[in-house]
């Protein structure tokens, strides 16, 4: 599905990669590891587009990614920021926005239900929607970010840290949620060294 | 001769304030103060002879050296380079402002010679004046938050957003700023200020609700011409701005730390 060849990547004097090579396949559950400042983010924002490689490229079912298909492949994946500066208002507002997007529009018709089901089933309280992204707690926002990431309906995931303010019962919820469905496939940075039961990890280390 | 006497004889208020109170802003005063009058004489001079003539070719191409400085000074007080942004922006301008300019003459004023010297440079210097400030918070801001908050756009972005689209965000936000003080000035006018241009009137003897139908008509205008040229100097300016991937180049500000 992905391929990296060769990926060197430099910001101002230092190495974030070099010669870097890996094969992701459709299905794959991958745990990107590796201490911080690494560049493990790196590689989501290659993939994504929003950095390029200073040599090296980056596959998309087998093609160079370019300038034109990086745009196609931001349509095939949702991506969980560690950042969660993800806009203003509530948080209604918010699905709306992404369901009123050219590219998620046909995904609107069942958002209400969806919308409902996630909520209930990430230990959300519908209250929450009418409530202002700017005073929700991290958790919630984090939950908030994951949310809005499924209503789009996609089966790639790149997920950064998105548990980091959730409690442990809730990290497993969230991670086997992604990890044991077997459609997903998912890059993912965590620190929690959780392992599913019955799914077979791969672990990207970088260093 | 006398009232300009009397009038220097008032400037010696605030020379002597800042003098006395050593704010160390004297010399930038008189310097400003001596630039103010030289200009202005300048000017004067100038748009005698510019309103004798009366000739629409003239006319034409003082409002584009007009709206040319106004472009300039909007840059400049940005963080944005002037190679980047001068050929769009200063279209964006042309078009809002002769919109606006000759709408205004032809509509309002009702004057059958649409470029005539007389409306065509004072209604225009009114309007380019009166909106630079909306312009340079207009266009500066939008880069200035696209800047700070990329992540926000990248997220937009990685959500299926087309460049359009994400920028959509950005758009609205420094279009709020740049309009509300433009907003706050309409809801006091008249009561805690009377506008230079009412003023002029009523000094050289127009009856206050004339005065009052002009003044109406400029605010108008300027909030039109403001929403036109920022609209116009975004979409244009977006063009050129980012990389085929939809990331904001670097090199189109000035400052390079982010």
């Amino acid at each position: 599905m992905f391929e990296f060849q060769h990926i060197t990547k430099q910001f101002s004097e230092k190495f974030v990669l070099q010669d870097f090579s890996f094969k992701i396949a459709q299905g794959d559950k991958i745990n990107i590891a590796g201490r911080s400042g690494i560049g493990k983010t790196t590689l989501f924002r290659l993939l994504l587009g929003f950095e390029q490689p200073d040599s090296g490229t980056i596959l998309y079912e087998n093609k160079a990614l370019t300038d034109t298909s990086v745009w196609e492949l931001r349509k095939k994946v949702a991506y969980v920021s560690q950042d969660l500066n993800i806009g203003r208002g509530n948080v209604q507002a918010l699905f709306d926005e992404t369901l009123s997007l050219k590219a998620n529009f046909a995904h609107n018709t069942n958002s209400k239900a969806d919308i409902k089901t996630y909520f209930a089933l990430f230990e959300l309280s519908e209250d929450l929607l009418s409530k202002d992204i700017e005073e929700l707690s991290g958790g919630e926002k984090q939950r908030v970010a994951i949310i809005n990431a499924l209503l789009l309906k996609r089966t790639i995931f790149f997920l950064d840290e998105i548990t980091s303010a959730l409690d442990k019962v809730l990290k497993t919820k969230v991670l086997d949620y992604f990890l044991q469905n077997p459609e997903f496939t998912v890059l993912y940075i965590s620190h929690d060294n959780y392992i599913p039961t019955g799914v077979e990890l791969k672990t990207l280390k970088l260093d | 001769m006398f009232s300009m006497f009397m009038c220097g004889l008032m400037l010696l208020i605030p020379l002597l304030g800042v003098w006395h109170m050593k704010l160390g802003i004297t010399k930038n005063l008189i310097v400003s103060t001596l630039r103010m009058v030289v200009q202005l004489v300048l000017i004067g001079f100038f748009l005698e002879y510019i309103f004798k003539y009366n000739n629409w070719l003239i006319n034409l191409s003082w409002f584009l050296v007009m709206i040319a400085s106004a472009v300039l000074s909007v840059i400049k007080n940005s963080d944005l380079k002037l190679k980047h942004f001068v050929l769009p922006v200063l279209l964006s301008f042309i078009l809002a402002n002769f919109f606006v300019v000759l709408y205004f003459n032809y509509f309002i004023v009702n004057i059958s010679f649409i470029l005539d010297a007389k409306y065509m440079i004072a209604i225009g210097g009114m309007i380019l004046g009166n909106s630079l400030r909306s312009n340079v918070i207009g266009l500066g801001d939008f880069y200035k938050a696209l800047r700070k908050d990329e992540q926000l756009y990248f997220y937009k972005l990685s959500l299926g957003a087309t460049k359009y689209e994400a920028l959509l965000l950005f758009a609205k936000k420094s279009f709020v700023s740049a309009l509300n003080p433009t907003i706050a000035t309409m809801a006091t006018m008249g009561i805690v200020s009377l506008p230079g241009m009412m003023t002029g009137q009523i000094l050289g003897g127009s009856v206050p609700l004339v005065a009052i139908k002009y003044q109406i008509a400029i605010m108008i205008a300027i909030l039109a011409s403001t929403v036109l040229s920022i609209s116009l100097s975004i979409l244009f300016t977006v063009r050129y701005s980012f990389h085929k991937t939809g990331t904001l180049k670097k090199e189109i500000f000035r400052s390079s730390n982010n």
